[in-house]
């Protein structure tokens, strides 16, 4: 509204426009009114520390856009424009995005997808999934089953990143399994301290979550986005019906207030007392970190009282080296100078878990040190003894994918699986530990040898190698107080039938030689990687 | 907004009221988080206008702009201004398909006085945001508007 001669008065001068963050800081900058958005925007960037490409200005209401020109949207001499910390803009190499500035903390959820946008209060009931802790949303959250859960913000970057990962793992086997077993949620969810509480103060909560098919059907959910879906319609159906009787916002606001939040924060923040912004339905607060714990905080930045925000990037918790600044990763890869093309099964055994390494931090294998802790929780533990115990799920892992895995003699194994002394062993922490240090001893052993051994040998570990390993396995089980593990022979069969599809598999490579190729299935237990790393080893001699 | 001396009161007419508005919103006068300005300079009566909140902190809107259309009929300010959400936000007092701000759910509008203005309807909004009831509500993803 402006008149036409401060226009005029004004072109190709510099005028004094007033900028103001967020954070109440204020400063003036002298720039001509026909410049573009972009370049006023860089002139913002060496007054304060929001770098251009994460400025969001504001004026009058609206927010400019780089391409025009200031003259555009009326902006004159003395103007205040608002400025906002914008989100950092996507890595375009697609690597991971170290940067820590984007201010929007919350994970905000597709509205299809999880985001109870119906009701007066939003998010009862299943809209915020009845166990956001189990990442019903497509995000994993912590806390649901107590403390005890090793870096488990590490551990639910995959299902952030991936939801047809939560849904892959829903689908597997076990989860199966687990689904036709409410039992086991029951327990792992009452071995919750907070739970607990929050049951005790709520008797009806108690009756929903001891009512199997309640259970069953939000498992149904988890893996079904359909079913997600037309539960939420039915909550905001449910819950809009509630709001418009008489008392009824009330008693829904009661409902938030005595269940809803204790409930979301037994299963969001259990363990976790770091997280000061209470987080709904699997959006997780920001953790509370030390200035101290951050590397690439300088101590210029350091100082009390400064208004501006640390811009320095968090360092990446994902990389071996040190992208983010100064990195102290705690995780020893035990796989170190193991031949590259010696590679474990993938999943978990043939679960059908997808990656599962990944979620571990990465490394082959995980720490003793994090694996004794998840053991020693005793949702987990419970958890594997239950599974364990189970014939039909045995069954089904044993029966996965064992042509792949190298385990021909299955009925061997259902026995050994089936041994109760055996199932005890397994269950105790303390088995794991001593199989965790036996395998890193067997890594360095097969790492030093493989560095001694000729450039021309490439094949794996063999006989004296071999035969160290089950020296030190059997001196384990027998310290254990295991006794003989009732291992029955191998079957009888002839190895060309045994073996048939692994043979096929070897000519089709090009071994044509089904004597040298028997002879390494045999030592190899069938396994066929390992065949052809014996057989190029032995054609290299 | 009445101007006067020994209980006699003279009412600032509508225009003037508005144009007093509208150079706080240039100038940035007030609450810093909250920015509002013309839809239309050649509207001579001064109806649609563009308003803005930012996020406030340490709630699920932190960090993002939310959008918002007021529309000041020839009544205001005896009248209050309708209110509507552009940018899409799950709070209890804004219906949930039109994006409106109900006045029955918002004690502003809802108790209006002809002293308030459309800088106390964003500030009250924000503030409401930060309410315990809205602060932790899901909210749908950024830059998705009714």
């Amino acid at each position: 509204m402006g008149g036409d001669s401060a226009i005029e008065e004004s072109e190709g001068v510099n005028v004094n426009i007033n900028v103001r963050c967020s954070n109440g800081f204020k400063f003036s900058v002298q720039i001509a009114v026909d410049s573009t958005v972009s370049s006023f925007k860089d002139v913002v960037a060496r007054n304060c520390d929001i770098p251009a490409e994460q400025q969001r200005l504001i004026y009058k209401g609206r927010i400019l856009k780089d391409d025009q020109t200031l003259r555009s949207y009326g902006l004159e001499a003395d103007h205040t424009v608002h400025l906002v910390r914008g989100s950092a803009p996507a890595n375009p190499t697609g690597g991971t995005n170290t940067s820590s500035t984007n201010t929007n903390t919350t994970t905000n959820n597709a509205r299809g997808a999880g985001a109870n946008e119906g009701g007066g209060l939003g998010g009862l009931g299943f809209g915020a999934s009845l166990f956001p802790g189990l990442g019903v949303n497509g995000t994993g959250g912590n806390g649901l089953f107590g403390e005890g859960f090793p870096d488990l913000e590490q551990m639910q970057q995959p299902f952030i990143s991936n939801p047809n990962l939560v849904r892959e793992i829903m689908n597997s086997p076990t989860m199966q399994n687990l689904m036709n077993n409410p039992e086991i949620v029951r327990n792992l969810i009452m071995n919750n301290p907070q739970m607990q509480e929050l049951m005790d103060r709520n008797p009806e909560l108690a009756h929903i979550l001891n009512d199997p098919s309640t259970l069953r059907q939000t498992l149904e959910a988890t893996r079904n986005p359909e079913i997600m879906r037309e539960m939420m319609r039915n909550t905001d159906r449910a819950m809009s019906n509630i709001e418009s009787s008489p008392e009824g916002f009330n008693m829904l606001r009661r409902m938030y207030e005595n269940i809803q939040e204790p409930f979301l924060n037994a299963t969001t923040m259990a363990g976790n007392t770091g997280n000061n912004n209470a987080a709904v339905s699997g959006t997780h607060g920001g953790h509370a970190r030390d200035r101290s714990t951050n590397p690439s905080t300088t101590s210029s930045e350091a100082t009390a009282g400064s208004p501006l925000p640390n811009t320095n990037p968090l360092p990446n918790p994902w990389s071996s080296t040190g992208t983010g600044g100064a990195q102290n990763n705690p995780r020893r890869s035990l796989t170190t100078g193991v031949d590259a093309r010696q590679q474990g099964p993938t999943g978990l055994g043939g679960l059908g878990l997808p990656d599962l390494e990944s979620m571990m931090g990465g490394s082959a294998m995980p720490d003793a040190a994090l694996l004794t802790q998840l053991m020693q929780n005793p949702a987990i533990s419970q958890m594997m003894q239950s599974m364990l115990s189970n014939p039909q799920t045995l069954n089904q892992i044993l029966g996965a994918n064992t042509e792949q895995r190298g385990m021909p003699d299955l009925n061997s194994l259902r026995e050994v699986m089936q041994n109760p002394e055996f199932l005890r062993l397994f269950s105790s922490p303390e088995t794991l530990q001593q199989l965790l240090s036996f395998q890193q001893a067997l890594m360095s052993q097969l790492g030093q040898q493989q560095s001694t051994r000729e450039s021309g040998q490439t094949g794996g570990g063999t006989g004296p190698m071999n035969n160290l390993g089950l020296e030190m396995l059997s001196s384990m089980f027998g310290g254990l107080g295991a006794g003989s593990l009732a291992v029955p022979n191998r079957s009888n069969e002839p190895p060309e039938q045994l073996y048939a599809s692994q043979l096929s598999q070897l000519q089709e490579m090009g071994f044509f030689d089904t004597q040298e190729n028997i002879r390494a299935l045999i030592a190899t237990s069938g396994n066929v990687h390992a065949a052809v790393e014996r057989l190029l080893g032995n054609s290299g001699q | 907004m009445t101007l006067g001396s020994s209980g006699s009161s003279v009412v600032v007419p509508r225009n003037f009221r508005l144009l007093e508005e509208l150079e706080k919103g240039e100038k940035g006068i007030g609450d810093g988080t909250v920015s509002y300005g013309m839809d239309d300079g050649d509207d001579i009566y001064m109806r649609s206008w563009t308003g803005t909140i930012i996020g406030p902190y340490n709630t699920v809107h932190e960090g993002r702009i939310y959008q918002l259309k007021l529309f000041c009929d020839k009544d205001y300010p005896e009248k209050p201004p309708s209110v509507r959400f552009h940018s899409r936000i799950n709070m209890t007092c804004v219906n949930h398909e039109t994006g409106v701000v109900e006045s029955k759910k918002f004690g502003l509008l809802a108790n209006w006085q002809r002293r308030f203005t459309m800088e106390d309807i964003l500030t009250q909004l924000k503030k409401e945001m930060a309410a315990s009831h809205n602060r932790k509500l899901v909210q749908p993803p950024e830059g998705t508007h009714y």
